[in-house]
C-alpha cells in the first residue's frame, strides 16, 4: 500500500515536473535511422527535398521548404544529424532534422545561395551566396548564421582541407581562389590562377565581360587542390594548400566545366563544353592524359566501377569512359526529349543516382553493366542528388 | 524521505534528485505563474525586459561568436564530477509566451570524423510542462547540446556545459513556410495580442511579398510529347502496365511539366525554342593572299606571282525531326589561287578545290542526316563531300583552319575531287571501334549515277598505346567507276590508312598513306602513292593561349615518274573566338622525267572569320 502511494507521488511529481529521464525519441518520429540508407534529391520546382531508401527505392520521406524557394543543392551534415539546403530564391539555408526529415531551421542569408559545404567536423556550413558574393557561416551547433564573409565575387565551390583550418572557394566571377581562415572565417588570401592574355583586347565582351572564373577548387588525396578557372582560358591550376601558391597549370580543352576526381586519386576529369571533349589529367604528372570525344552540355562526372560517366545533359546520354585504359566505353541513352541533370555515386562505388528533370525521375544506373532504371515521381524539377559519404557529391 | 529510503534505496536516489530539481524548478515555475499575463501593460514589459535580455545576451556572443553556450556558470568540477545532475529551463516564444509540450533534447556533441559513422550518443529527453518549464535529471557532467523542438517553430541548439545552475530561458521561433499546408501558428498557442498585432502585419506583409513574387515567377505548366509503352489487348483496351493477351506498344502522349521560371528564364527558354525551330545560318570567310618565288629550275610565269583566294560560305542547318536535320553550305569563290600558274601534283591552296566557277555561287553540300539504332548509326544523304566522313584526320583535314596545301588536307589517293549527290553511313557505338561506308557521285557531267559512282569504306580504330594520349587509327578502301585506265578498267581501287596520335598533351604526331591503281602501260598494272606526316603543336611555345602551329611533309609518286614533295609549316593565332590569322609557308618541289626539278617557295596568309 505504502509503495503504491510512493509510486503515485512520484508519478505525479514527474508529471508535474516534465520529468522524463533518459526516454529515447518515439521511434515513430525517426523516418530515416541510418543517414547512409538514402538518396536525398532536391526538387527545385517542388521546393522539398525527398529521402528515397536505397534498398528499396521508395521515397520514405518529404521535407517541404516553401513555396518559391527553389532549392538549390542539398547535403548532409558529415555526422549525419541534419541535412542542409540553399533555397536560392528565398535566400535562406534549410536545415533538417535527418532523421525526422523535419525542418528545424531556417536561416536568412545572403542573396542566391547556392553551393554549399561543410568543414570535416561539421561544425561549419558554408553556404556559398553567388549573387551577394558573400560566403554565409552556420554554426551548426547552435544553428546560427554566426557570420557573413564578404569580398568574394561569384562565389561558387567552397571546399575545406582536410584538417578543417582552410577553405578554397572558386570565384566564377573573378580569376582568383579564395583562401578563407576557418578559424576566424575571415577571407585570408587571394590566389591568381592565370594571367588574362593579351589579345583580351581584341574581344574584351569575351574575355573580360563575360568572365566564367573558378567554379571550384577540388581536392586531390595527396592533398593538393585542382582549380577549374577561366573557362576561355581553358586551364587548371594546380595550389599546394600548404603555400598557397599554384605550382601548376594545365592547359585542357575549351570552355571546361568544373573538376571531378577519380576515387583512386590517379586521375581527374574536366568538361570541356566549349569542343564537346573531356581532358582526363594525369595527377601524378600534372598533365593532360587524353582528350577524349564527348558531348554537349556536360554537367558531371561519377565514377563507378573502374569507369566515368559523363553527363551530357540535353542529349540524354551517359558517355562511360573506361579509367585504366582511358579509352571510351560506349554510351548510356537514358531517353528522349529529356534533360539530365547531376548524379551521385553510392558509397560501394555501384550504382548512380541520375536526377531527370523533365519526366521527375531518378535514374538508377548499375556501374557494372552500363544498364539503368528509373524511379518515377520524386518530386518535381529533380536538380541533384546526394549520399552521405559519396566520393561524388556536387551540383552543377 | 528517510522512511521511504528504508523501503527502497533507489527511489532515495530518485526522490533526491527530484527534490533537487524542485529547490530550482519551483521558483522558476513560480515566477512564470506569477506573470501577469491578464495584463496587456505587463505583457509589454514582459517582452520588453525579454527583448533587453536578448538584445545583451545577442550583443555577447557577437563578441565572440565561436562559443556560443547558454550556460555562463563555471562549475564546480571536482563535485559534480561525482554526481550526476539536472538542467531545467523554460521554453517561450518571441513574444515571452509559454510553450508547453516542447520537446528538450540534450546530447553529446562531438565533432564528425572524416569517413567514421557517427554512433547515436546517449540522449535525455523531456517535455515543458503547460508553464513551458522543463527539467532534465540524471545528467552525467560533460559538455552537450541541448536543443528544443515545438511544431510550428524552428529549432533551437546551444552548447550546454553540466553541471550548470542557471535556469535556462529557451525562445523558440516561428517557423514559417510560405505554401505549407500547416497553419503558420502553432495549435494551442496563445490567441494573439495587441502586442502581436506587428508581428501579425509582418507575416500578412511576407504573404504579399510571397504573393508578389509568385506573379514574378511563372507556373504556368508546360506541354510536352512524353513517349510511353502501353500495353493493347484485342479489344483495343490499354493499358498502363502488362497483362495477359496484350501488346506492347510504343506510343506518345502530351504530358505537363511543371517548371517554377522567372520571366527572365522563360524568355530565355522561348528565345532557344524559336532557335531550334529556325533555320539556323552560319557565314564563315576566308581570306587568301599567297605568293610564289621560284626557288629551283627554269623561270615560270608564278614567280614573284601574288594570289589571293576570297572564300565564302553560308551555311544553313535545322532540325526537321527528331534526330533529324538538314545542311546546305552555299559557297562563293572569286580570285587567283597559284595553282592556276604553279605546275604542282596537288593544290596549293585547298580551297582552289572549291572552286567552280568564279564569283557565282555554288551549291557546295545539301543533305539530311538522320540517327538511328539509340543514334549509333548516322545516315546522311543528299549532295555530300565524303572526305568529310573519311580519313578524317584530326589534325591534317581542315582547309579552313590547319595546313592550306590539299596534300596535308585530304589523302590524294581519295581520287575525289568534287561533291556530288550520294550517300554515307556511319556506325559509332562510342567505344572506340567505328565502321563507315559511303558512295556518291564523282563525275558531275556523268549522265547518270551508276555510271560515276564512288564508293568508300572505312574502319576507325580508337587507341591509347603506352600511355601516349588517344590515338585515332583508320583503314578505307574505295572504288572508282569514273572512267576508266589505260588497260580498260573502270573499277579503280584505292586505299590507305591514316593516324593521328597524340604524344603528349601538347603535340600530335599524323600519317597518311594512300595508294591508288593507275597503269601507264598496258597489262603493267602500278599504283600511284602517297605519303604524309607531321606533328601539330597546340598550347606549345605559343604566343597566345588558343594558338596552335603545326609542320607537315608530303610525298606524291605518280606511276608516270612525276614527283612533288612539299612541305608546310603554319602558326594559327586565335585572336577572338571568331576571327582567325594564320601565317603560312610552303615549298614545293616538283620532279618530272622530261624535266629539271622546280621548287617553289609559297608564303601565305588566311585570314578567316566564322559566325
Amino acid at each position: 500500500m505504502i509503495n503504491a502511494k510512493l509510486i503515485m507521488i512520484v508519478a505525479a511529481l514527474l508529471v508535474v515536473t516534465g520529468v522524463v529521464a533518459t526516454a529515447p525519441r518515439p521511434a515513430a518520429d525517426i523516418k530515416v535511422a541510418d543517414p547512409t540508407s538514402v538518396v536525398m534529391i532536391v526538387n527545385r520546382d517542388s521546393n522539398d527535398i525527398a529521402f528515397m531508401d536505397i534498398k528499396t527505392k521508395k521515397i520514405v520521406g518529404r521535407t517541404f521548404l516553401g513555396n518559391n524557394v527553389n532549392p538549390h543543392m542539398v547535403m548532409m551534415s558529415p555526422d549525419g544529424r541534419y541535412v542542409v539546403t540553399g533555397g536560392t530564391r528565398a535566400n535562406k539555408a534549410y536545415i533538417i532534422d535527418a532523421r525526422t526529415l523535419e525542418l528545424v531551421k531556417v536561416i536568412p542569408t545572403d542573396i542566391a545561395p547556392e553551393h554549399l559545404s561543410f568543414s570535416p567536423d561539421g561544425r561549419w556550413y558554408y553556404q556559398g551566396n553567388p549573387e551577394g558574393d558573400s560566403i554565409s557561416v552556420i554554426d551548426m551547433l547552435s544553428l546560427t548564421k554566426i557570420k557573413t564573409i564578404p569580398g568574394l565575387v561569384e562565389p561558387l565551390n567552397v571546399t575545406f582541407l582536410p584538417d578543417g583550418s582552410k577553405a578554397y572557394v572558386g570565384n566564377y566571377g573573378a580569376h582568383w581562389v579564395g583562401v578563407i581562415d576557418v578559424r576566424r572565417h575571415e577571407l585570408l588570401k587571394k590566389i591568381q590562377v592565370a594571367d588574362v592574355p593579351g589579345v583580351a583586347k581584341l574581344d574584351p565582351d569575351k574575355y573580360l565581360g563575360e568572365i566564367k572564373g573558378i567554379n571550384i577548387a577540388a581536392p586531390s588525396n595527396d592533398g593538393r587542390f585542382f582549380t577549374r578557372p577561366i573557362r576561355i582560358l581553358g586551364v587548371v591550376g594546380v595550389i599546394d594548400p600548404r603555400e598557397d601558391k599554384v605550382v601548376k597549370v594545365i592547359r585542357v580543352g575549351k570552355e571546361p566545366w568544373r573538376i571531378y576526381m577519380n576515387h583512386d586519386g590517379k586521375y581527374a576529369i574536366t568538361l570541356n563544353n566549349g569542343d564537346e571533349t573531356i581532358s582526363i589529367i594525369d595527377l601524378k604528372a600534372n598533365k593532360v592524359a587524353a582528350t577524349l570525344e564527348a558531348g554537349p552540355n556536360m554537367t558531371g562526372v561519377n565514377f563507378a566501377a573502374g569507369k566515368a560517366f559523363v553527363i551530357s545533359s540535353t542529349t540524354g546520354f551517359v558517355y562511360v569512359y573506361n579509367m585504366q585504359t582511358l579509352k571510351p566505353a560506349g554510351r548510356i541513352r537514358i531517353g528522349t526529349n529529356i534533360q539530365l541533370e547531376t548524379a551521385t555515386t553510392d558509397t560501394a562505388d555501384q550504382k548512380i543516382y541520375l536526377a531527370e528533370s523533365t519526366t521527375h525521375s531518378v535514374v538508377i544506373i548499375d556501374a557494372k553493366t552500363d544498364t539503368f532504371e528509373k524511379v518515377s515521381n520524386v518530386g518535381l524539377f529533380p536538380w541533384g542528388t546526394h549520399i552521405m559519404d559519396s566520393k561524388d557529391n556536387y551540383c552543377h | 524521505m528517510l522512511n521511504i529510503c528504508r523501503f527502497d534505496w533507489r527511489y532515495l536516489v530518485v526522490c533526491m534528485t527530484v527534490g533537487g530539481v524542485l529547490t530550482v524548478a519551483v521558483p522558476a515555475g513560480l515566477i512564470a505563474q506569477q506573470t501577469p499575463t491578464s495584463s496587456e501593460e505587463g505583457d509589454r514589459q514582459t517582452l520588453l525586459e525579454r527583448i533587453a535580455i536578448l538584445e545583451k545576451e545577442l550583443g555577447e556572443r557577437e563578441k565572440s561568436p565561436a562559443v556560443l553556450t547558454a550556460s555562463a556558470q563555471p562549475p564546480v568540477q571536482a563535485a559534480a564530477a561525482a554526481q550526476t545532475s539536472s538542467v531545467t529551463g523554460r521554453v517561450t516564444d518571441a513574444q515571452g509566451a509559454v510553450i508547453a509540450n516542447a520537446e528538450v533534447t540534450l546530447g553529446a556533441w562531438t565533432p564528425a570524423m572524416p569517413g567514421m559513422k557517427m554512433a547515436q550518443g546517449q540522449q535525455f529527453t523531456a517535455r515543458s510542462v503547460a508553464n513551458g518549464s522543463f527539467t532534465l535529471t540524471q545528467i552525467p557532467p560533460g559538455q552537450y547540446v541541448l536543443q528544443v523542438d515545438a511544431p510550428g517553430y524552428g529549432r533551437s541548439s546551444q552548447e550546454l556545459q553540466v553541471p550548470t545552475t542557471q535556469t535556462l530561458n529557451i525562445r523558440l521561433e516561428l517557423l514559417e513556410l510560405p505554401g505549407a499546408e500547416t497553419s503558420a501558428r502553432p495549435a494551442g498557442a496563445p490567441a494573439p495580442t495587441d502586442n502581436q498585432a506587428l508581428v501579425e502585419r509582418i507575416r500578412v506583409l511576407e504573404d504579399r511579398l510571397n504573393a508578389l513574387e509568385a506573379s514574378t515567377v511563372l507556373s504556368e505548366p508546360e506541354t510536352r510529347v512524353k513517349r510511353i509503352e502501353v500495353f493493347v489487348d484485342k479489344n483495343g483496351n490499354e493499358y498502363d502496365k502488362e497483362v495477359p493477351g496484350a501488346k506492347k506498344k510504343v506510343t506518345y502522349q502530351r504530358e505537363r511539366v511543371y517548371r517554377r521560371q522567372t520571366i527572365n528564364e522563360k524568355i530565355e527558354d522561348a528565345l532557344g525554342e524559336q532557335e531550334k525551330r529556325s533555320v539556323k545560318l552560319g557565314v564563315s570567310a576566308a581570306i587568301i593572299p599567297q605568293f610564289a618565288f621560284q626557288t629551283k629550275g627554269e623561270k615560270t610565269d608564278a614567280d614573284r606571282h601574288a594570289y589571293q583566294l576570297a572564300n565564302a560560305d553560308l551555311f544553313f542547318t535545322a532540325k526537321v525531326a527528331q534526330h533529324t536535320m538538314f545542311f546546305a553550305d552555299v559557297v562563293g569563290l572569286s580570285g587567283t589561287p597559284p595553282d592556276l600558274e604553279v605546275p604542282v601534283l596537288t593544290l596549293l591552296n585547298g580551297y582552289t578545290a572549291r572552286l567552280v566557277r568564279q564569283n557565282e555561287l555554288n551549291l557546295r553540300e545539301a543533305w539530311l542526316r538522320t540517327e538511328v539504332f539509340k543514334q549509333r548509326l548516322a545516315l546522311s544523304a543528299g549532295r555530300l563531300d565524303l572526305t568529310n566522313y573519311f580519313d578524317h584526320n584530326v589534325v591534317a583535314n581542315d582547309e579552313t583552319s590547319q595546313f592550306l596545301s590539299d596534300s596535308l588536307v585530304n589523302n590524294p589517293a581519295l581520287g575525289l575531287a568534287v561533291n556530288g549527290s550520294g550517300f554515307a553511313a556511319v556506325f559509332d557505338p562510342k567505344k572506340g571501334l567505328n565502321f563507315k561506308i559511303g558512295f556518291q557521285q564523282s563525275n558531275p557531267d556523268a549522265t547518270s549515277l551508276s555510271d560515276s559512282i564512288f564508293s568508300l569504306a572505312e574502319v576507325g580504330y580508337f587507341l591509347n598505346p603506352f600511355g601516349l594520349g588517344e590515338g585515332n587509327y583508320r583503314v578505307w578502301y574505295r572504288v572508282n567507276s569514273t572512267g576508266k585506265d589505260f588497260v580498260g578498267r573502270k573499277h579503280l581501287a584505292g586505299a590507305g590508312i591514316s593516324f593521328d596520335q597524340r604524344l603528349s598533351p601538347t603535340v600530335t604526331l599524323f600519317g597518311r598513306y594512300g595508294a591508288s591503281q593507275a597503269s601507264v602501260v598496258p597489262e603493267v598494272v602500278k599504283q600511284d602513292r602517297f605519303y604524309s606526316g607531321g606533328l601539330q603543336f597546340r598550347n606549345h611555345v605559343v604566343f597566345n593561349p588558343g594558338d596552335y602551329w603545326a609542320v607537315g611533309y608530303s610525298q606524291a609518286h605518280l606511276v608516270d615518274a612525276r614527283r612533288e614533295q612539299l612541305t608546310e609549316g603554319y602558326y594559327n593565332f586565335q585572336l577572338t573566338e571568331r576571327l582567325k590569322l594564320s601565317l603560312h609557308l610552303t615549298h614545293v618541289l616538283e620532279s618530272r622525267p622530261d624535266a629539271p626539278k622546280q621548287g617553289f617557295l609559297v608564303p601565305g596568309v588566311r585570314l578567316s572569320a566564322a559566325f
